[in-house]
């Protein structure tokens, strides 16, 4: 495994967490897949159909998510928002993420 | 939108694999997914699906089900369960293939065949059997796991060191014990390796084989399912000692019958073998005793 090879690979793993993160921010608007598909990329957290549908699915699952299907549009599309529940979790996950940044700032002030 | 296109052939490859209740759900969001990236993107079609992946894959996260028939929890379990097998059990099953053919009059030439003969078709059973055991435990454990994981893990879960495996390598030998037996009953009877009255005939009596042999054979294979599972597991669960008490009812409830109704062996067996008196009995009341104490000794496992 070449070093690009082995970064991409480690970056792979370190964005891995942050979807659900930020799945829970961004659907406080109800929003369908296709449409948070392209909001997450162009926010710069880059993930794939093939991972987010079904992510969607089992968050919605885990009750962190309502969905209702629209069919007012030309196409009926599956709207997904945060519940209540997932509106606690998120802001506890806001609040690890804020600690952990703060975290890696400190540890790697100096290797920078 | 006609039946045939590619995104009806894809999302038909995904659905046909998640579970019933979910298809029309999921194919319906996968549609309208796949839409929304036509018209967002002005790609074509092949490059979307292209995007979307394997459907096997997509349908596996969807399920959230494992993508490997044996996952790495249970693969060092499987590997030394396939090495005692392969290495010790099997070696022994050929050469005692091997040996039979020359007691059967064969020559050098014909114990070879067999042995090798032994080797494959007993090899390959050796390798399957315990795969699909090991694939099914890993299933039933998969999505266990996610429920598990929720609860709380301490010391207190982790099994005892002691003897671990010297029990795995007994329930393997059990195992091998039960093919063995199996083996030698289809063989009997395919081979007729007795000679009486100037025709072939079997051990057993023959009219086993309308009857009382079948439970007697199908309580053999459940034993060694239930073995299996025990390896895979590691350890002796509540649940499987019930089951091996239905398997060792199976098993030796119809056999110490025959053994009592004094119906076990061929006529031809017992021309040329004196049978003594209380045999018949004893061994009926041995093979309910064995049994009896095998299930005691699995649920005090379970408990233990």
């Amino acid at each position: 495994m070449s070093s690009e090879e082995l970064i991409l690979s480690q970056v792979q793993e370190l964005r891995r967490g942050t979807v659900v993160l930020a799945c829970l921010a961004l659907l406080r608007e109800p929003q369908y897949g296709y449409a948070l598909l392209e909001t997450l990329n162009d926010a710069g957290i880059v993930v794939e159909g093939n991972t987010l549908y079904p992510l969607l699915r089992r968050l919605e699952k885990q009750g962190l998510l309502v969905s209702e299907w629209n069919t007012e549009e030309s196409r009926p599309r599956k709207f997904y928002r945060v519940s209540d529940e997932g509106s606690r979790v998120r802001a506890e996950l806001v609040r690890e993420w804020d600690d952990l940044a703060a975290s890696m700032a400190r540890l790697t002030k100096e290797s920078r | 939108m006609s039946a045939n296109t590619l995104t009806e052939r894809y999302v038909h490859e995904v659905v046909r694999r998640v579970p019933a209740d979910q298809r029309a759900e999921i194919g319906d969001e996968l549609r309208a997914t796949i839409a929304d990236a036509l018209e967002g993107r002005g790609a074509d079609e092949r490059a979307v699906l292209a995007e979307m992946g394997d459907p096997i894959r997509l349908a596996a996260r969807y399920a959230d089900r494992p993508l490997s028939l044996v996952g790495p929890e249970l693969y060092p379990a499987y590997v030394r369960l396939l090495t005692v097998l392969l290495s010790t059990v099997l070696p022994l099953v050929a050469v005692l293939a091997a040996a039979l053919a020359v007691l059967d009059g064969g020559d050098a030439g014909a114990a070879i065949g067999s042995g090798v003969g032994a080797l494959i078709t007993v090899g390959a059973q050796m390798i399957a059997w315990p795969t699909v055991v090991f694939a099914l435990v890993e299933r039933s454990r998969y999505r266990d796991r996610v429920v598990r994981d929720a609860g709380s893990w301490t010391p207190d879960d982790l099994p005892p060191l002691r003897n671990r495996d010297e029990r795995a390598v007994g329930a393997a030998a059990s195992v091998a014990w039960n093919i063995l037996l199996l083996g030698l009953i289809v063989w009997q009877h395919v081979a007729t390796p007795l000679e009486h009255a100037g025709r072939e005939a079997e051990v057993l009596d023959a009219g086993l084989w309308s009857g009382w042999i079948w439970p007697i054979l199908a309580g053999l294979v459940a034993l060694s399912a239930i073995e299996l599972v025990r390896i895979a597991v590691r350890g002796w669960t509540v649940r499987l000692a019930v089951w091996t008490v239905a398997a060792e009812a199976l098993f030796a409830l119809p056999l110490a019958w025959v053994l009592y109704r004094e119906a076990f062996f061929d006529p031809a067996f017992l021309a040329e073998v004196k049978v003594l008196d209380g045999f018949y009995t004893v061994t009926a009341l041995g093979v309910l005793a064995v049994s009896a104490n095998r299930v005691l000794q699995r649920f005090r496992a379970a408990r233990g």
